[in-house]
């Protein structure tokens, strides 16, 4: 196993840049994902380390190796597609011992990964079967085991899930976790689906617009998001944005509603406008003195575990999570409360976070100060 | 009167049989459906084959102003004896032994060619497609002029690398191997678009995947593309080898079969009996053979292609 360090990576096609600059340190058995929407350029950042696409600018390092101008099969990686690309004219026993055959593996040896990898996914089974006459988990496992023999250096996940279906996702998802845990690689894993990338991340790593938005654990990312892009990325149903002006210490809500600031008032100016983020599960059903948001119900769903209600805010559509037994109906006033310290304040300019000055990073400060 | 009339059981069950092919359910639906097609297969194909099988039992030629005759197996007993039957099966079965393996390395290559990712995709398809829309009679006009032994294309590069002059229509072999080049130029192009459909319906994936397993671009093609593409190469191979035994236009206007009768075909000697010589019974019993030959040889390659599945 190895790290892997991106310095300035950059793909541009023509005169179209796609990835501008990535900078990112995955170290050696860290699990790390790409996360982002469409068009974010996380499938290229992931396709310029197999070395399926050239690199444009910036360089990387995979262990202690330079490998911008190797060849894929030179980098000592391996990669799960997003369609599995299993060979459709070979067993699976054949497709999973094609890398180590090329590579002039020993027949024992071929034969004894082969069987331990597939003891590890639960495909034994189904060495001898075309990948045709298998369901689509089967494909995906056979997909992860060829990966699994050849012992790489790092393994790459190309939004391996998004062909299951949702069931079959989900188990999928903690069989990718465990096998995590279990032979400790170095994955770099794409993804659309915020769900994934905080169930299996180490660390997360949300793109926009082929640049690198934040970079963070999963409670990190969802607890500091740093931008507004992020807070709505991540999450769902997404975080709820007010508008709303700074005023005695709190920040009052163009309607209906204020919510204090605390000691991030310190630094906003009096009149100042922001954004106030609250996620849907950090609404309180009572209003608090500290924190009232006030809406007319709009749509009601009942998810057994919980309830989702739809209110409108002005014109700002809001979505709160409560108690599975609340079901205000539609069209009345509802009151909610919420935990100051768990709201975010934005600039609606940059779209930034106005960070909480927290202890820690308080003393950070101070280091870097002294 | 009385024979005009019917019982009335008779128009009952003639009622019923109507009320039956009416009636809009499946099975009468289908038939109804299928008929024109049935009817169409029976006139173009059924019917001219078997009155081929029927007239090739007669002696019938048009030249002796008799009447047909039933001759039994005559015609083919005059067939197995004739050399110039063996000679121009021969020359037909040469000629697919050598085009068919030609074009299709010579059309694989092509396909490969223009499946490479082109900046611009259509000229090179394009091209591809000449010598296909080419018509045979042409093609084979046009290699009769590179071959010239004055005027040729063929002899003055030849002639320019210090070469021989050679008189290509004046010996057996080298005739023979002007008609078979020209019949894999012409042919290839057709088995390059087969190939190509065939290259294309492969996913880039797999190539990617086997690039991070390690496997070169040699491996590649042996590995995944030619397994691959087994399934389009089967097509080719039947429609190019039923399509060479037939070979015609371009040996006919090339050399019309010679010097003498070495590079006469098959469907040549047959257009000789029948339309020269106006002798259809012996002539039927000559295209009977052919179609016999064409059956067969379908026949092994669906039997290959099935094993395949």
């Amino acid at each position: 196993m190895a790290s892997v360090k991106l310095e300035g990576i950059r793909k541009s096609y023509g005169a179209v840049e796609v990835v501008k600059g990535i900078d990112l340190e995955v170290a050696d058995k860290e699990f790390v994902v790409l996360v982002g929407p469409s068009g974010c350029g996380k499938s290229t950042t992931l396709r310029m380390i197999a070395g399926l696409e050239s690199i444009t600018g910036g360089t990387l390092v995979i262990g202690d190796r330079k490998v911008n101008a190797l060849p894929p099969r030179e980098r000592d990686v391996a990669m799960v597609f997003q369609d599995y690309a299993l060979y459709p004219h070979k067993t699976v026993y054949e497709n999973m011992a094609f890398g180590l055959k090329v590579r002039n593996h020993p027949r024992e040896e071929i034969a004894s990964r082969v069987a331990q990898a597939a003891e590890t996914l639960g495909i034994g089974h189904l060495l001898d079967r075309k990948p045709s006459q298998l369901s689509g988990g089967q494909r995906q496992r056979v997909a992860m085991g060829r990966a699994i023999v050849r012992r790489p250096q790092i393994f790459l996940f190309d939004e391996p899930l998004s062909n299951l279906d949702a069931k079959l996702r989900g188990q999928v998802r903690t069989e990718i976790k465990k096998l995590h845990q279990d032979i400790s690689a170095t994955i770099i894993y794409v993804t659309h689906d915020q769900v994934e990338a905080m169930t299996l991340a180490d660390r997360i790593v949300v793109m926009r617009d082929g640049e690198i938005e934040q970079l963070g654990t999963p409670d990190e990312v969802y607890n500091e998001p740093a931008t507004m892009f992020v807070a709505n990325f991540i999450g769902a149903p997404a975080m709820n944005f007010l508008s709303a002006t700074v005023s005695g210490g709190h920040a009052r809500l163009a309607e209906g509603g204020r919510v204090s600031l605390g000691t991030l008032a310190d630094n906003l100016a009096e009149g100042t406008e922001v954004k106030v983020g609250i996620r849907p599960e950090h609404f309180l059903e009572k209003a608090k003195p500290d924190c009232a948001v006030t809406g007319i119900v709009q749509v009601v769903e009942p998810l057994g575990a919980d309830t989702l209600i739809h209110f409108a805010v002005g014109n700002e559509a809001m979505t709160a999570r409560v108690a599975p037994q609340t079901r205000p109906a539609p069209g009345t006033r509802l009151t909610l409360g919420c935990d100051p310290e768990r709201i975010h304040i934005f600039d609606p300019a940059s779209e930034r976070a106005l960070r909480r000055r927290r202890p820690e990073n308080r003393a950070a400060a101070i280091a870097v100060g002294a | 009167m009385s024979e005009v009339m019917q019982s009335p059981a008779g128009i009952e069950s003639r009622r019923r049989d109507w009320a039956s092919l009416m009636d809009p359910s499946d099975r009468t639906l289908a038939i109804w459906l299928l008929a024109p097609t049935v009817v169409l297969l029976l006139l173009i194909i059924v019917y001219p084959v078997g009155r081929l099988v029927f007239t090739s039992f007669y002696n019938l030629s048009l030249t002796s102003g008799l009447p047909a005759q039933y001759v039994g197996f005559e015609n083919f007993e005059l067939m197995l004896e004739d050399p110039v039957f063996w000679d121009a099966l021969w020359n037909t079965v040469l000629i697919t032994i050598i085009t068919v393996p030609g074009a299709l390395l010579v059309g694989l290559g092509l396909a490969l060619l223009a499946n490479l990712p082109f900046r611009h995709r259509w000229p090179v398809r394009l091209a591809l497609l000449v010598p296909w829309a080419l018509p045979l009679a042409f093609v084979g006009l046009i290699f009769a002029w590179f071959f010239h032994s004055q005027y040729g294309v063929v002899n003055d590069v030849l002639a320019r690398f210090g070469g021989p002059r050679i008189i290509w229509f004046n010996s057996p072999q080298w005739a023979f191997t002007a008609i078979c080049l020209a019949i894999i130029w012409k042919t290839s192009s057709f088995v390059g678009l087969i190939l190509l459909a065939g290259l294309q319906t492969i996913p880039r994936s797999l190539y990617e995947a086997a690039d991070v397993d390690g496997a070169g671009r040699l491996r590649q093609f042996f590995e995944i593309t030619l397994p691959l593409l087994r399934p389009a190469i089967v097509v080719a191979l039947i429609f190019r080898t039923i399509t060479a035994l037939q070979t015609f236009d371009i040996p006919y206007t090339m050399t019309r079969g010679g010097p003498g009768t070495t590079t006469a075909t098959l469907a040549m000697y047959i257009h000789q009996n029948t339309v020269s010589f106006l002798d259809l019974g012996y002539g039927s019993a000559l295209a009977v053979a052919m179609f016999v030959l064409s059956m067969g040889v379908t026949v092994i390659y669906l039997r290959i292609m099935g094993r395949g599945h």
